[in-house]
């Protein structure tokens, strides 16, 4: 079996139409996922209470968990998850390892932000867009023969992009070095490396086939347990407790802001699945332009600011858009395409994995003889269980007194609820959220 | 029917996974990254 899996040829480009095609659903869904990660942090600005940031995070992680339940449920049904992980059972690993190095990264931009500012630990995390490129390249053969106008696109967007990243924190910015600042520095770059990294076992599982929704319901694991013990480790169980007792009032917000990230995150999950990590991530980090909108015109925040202040926002934004267009315009050819293909058929020879279904699903498909997914008691059982915890948690909520401004906010979720309608779309009409 | 189409691997699932440097880097990085948590903690 082995042998005659090694003389399969890699598999072919039937339709050069059809991968034009998810190539352009790849770059919408990381310009969506951006628009959605950013708007998470919404209710998270609602919170001003002195909560703990650890607390703040195992609570957004906790909302992140069940959502990453229940929207796969609701979409495609538990049915489908357990399907692919009969035929890729190794990947759980790699689903846990994700988990577990986001958890580990979101704390570490905590304490840098604490410790050195927005301005300063944002571009330094912010790199992980380049690690992602470098990890796309060396083991997954992104961007092998694109050709220097590509190269040019990627590599050259993602550095205006960082650079545009760099000047709109610094606008934002509203807080001081403190005196623990090398720690900061050392932080930033340490959850950019983790970050980076978390990407290699996101493009080995799509390459493989497994579909995004199952593997991000495993993911959650790695990214709850991680989480939760760093919490425990840090700050006790009992008073992980006081402290959760005392912020039930805003719960629902953080738990909400989780939630809505998930949402961004999925489509970001589909975007490494079909444009790769190297533009993938690239366009998903527009999530701080986002998160800037929702800050100036539904929270004030640069209200009063002088001039030059939003000179750099108009500029940061620019920048970062210009960066958009410019990876945005350098997707895969056919050549390279090729190259991720072997790369696809060497995972499914490693590890067993069959290789009509490793094609299939690389062209946003499914294999032939697959079941059709389908919903069953379980999966509007945990949709509705998932549900009452979150409307538990908005009775006990509060709405705190709050500078906002209903019309911005208005037009920007509406904003929202169009890409995800669009974007939804289009994956179901082209893959069947495949 | 799924699992007939699921093509036997070339050696145990356990040791392509230890062998496989993608699982490695990760797991290496990962060890960095708690250990900084813990330095700057």
């Amino acid at each position: 079996m082995p042998a005659e899996l090694a003389s399969t040829p890699p598999t072919q480009i039937q339709d050069p139409a059809r991968h034009r095609s998810l190539q352009l659903l790849g770059i919408l869904c990381g310009f969506t996922a951006g628009a959605w990660l950013g708007a998470a942090e919404a209710p998270t600005k609602l919170v001003a209470i002195g909560v703990s940031p650890i607390v703040i995070s195992l609570i957004m992680v906790i909302g992140v968990f069940l959502a990453r339940w229940s929207l796969p449920a609701l979409v495609l049904g538990t049915s489908s998850v357990r399907a692919d992980v009969r035929r890729a059972p190794h990947l759980i690993i790699w689903a846990l390892l994700a988990g577990c190095l986001w958890a580990v990264a979101n704390t570490l931009t905590i304490f840098a932000i604490r410790d050195i500012g927005l301005s300063i630990a944002f571009p330094l995390w912010n790199s992980n867009s380049l690690l992602g490129i470098f990890w796309g390249f060396l083991f997954f053969n992104e961007l092998r023969q694109a050709g220097w106008r590509r190269w040019a696109g990627v590599l050259g967007g993602a550095l205006v992009m960082c650079v545009g990243a760099t000047v709109l924190a610094i606008a934002s910015a509203s807080q001081g070095p403190s005196p623990h600042s090398l720690n900061g520095v050392w932080a930033a770059l340490g959850a950019g490396v983790l970050w980076g990294t978390m990407y290699i076992p996101y493009r080995k599982a799509y390459l493989t086939g497994m579909n995004p929704l199952s593997f991000v319901t495993f993911f959650t694991f790695g990214e709850l347990g991680m989480m939760t013990a760093l919490a425990f480790g840090y700050i006790g169980v009992s008073t992980l407790w006081h402290v959760l007792v005392q912020a039930r009032s805003v719960i629902f917000w953080l738990m909400l802001g989780g939630f809505i990230w998930v949402i961004g995150d999925l489509f970001q999950q589909y975007a490494a699945k079909y444009v790769g990590i190297s533009r993938g991530i690239p366009l998903s980090n527009t999530n701080q332009l986002w998160g800037l909108l929702w800050g100036i015109f539904v929270f004030g925040e640069l209200h009063g600011k002088s001039h030059t202040t939003y000179m750099e926002v108009i500029g940061g934004s620019l920048l970062m858009m210009l960066g958009v267009g410019a990876i945005a315009l350098s997707s895969a050819t056919g050549k390279e395409q090729q190259h991720w293909k072997e790369a696809a058929q060497r995972e499914g020879q490693r590890y067993g994995v069959a290789a009509d279904y490793v094609a299939a699903r690389f062209e946003g498909r499914q294999a032939a003889g697959e079941t059709l997914p389908s919903r069953s008691g379980l999966d509007w059982l945990l949709v509705a269980a998932a549900s009452a915890v979150l409307v538990l948690f908005a009775a006990m909520a509060r709405v705190p007194q709050f500078s906002f401004r209903w019309g911005p906010a208005l037009a920007l979720t509406a904003v929202l609820l169009l890409l995800l309608f669009l974007c939804g779309r289009k994956l179901w009409r082209t893959t069947r959220f495949h | 029917m799924e699992r007939s189409s699921t093509d036997k691997p070339t050696r145990s699932r356990v040791a392509s996974i230890f062998t496989d440097i993608h699982f490695w880097v990760p797991a290496a990085v990962l060890l960095g990254g708690l250990l900084l948590l813990r330095f700057i903690h």
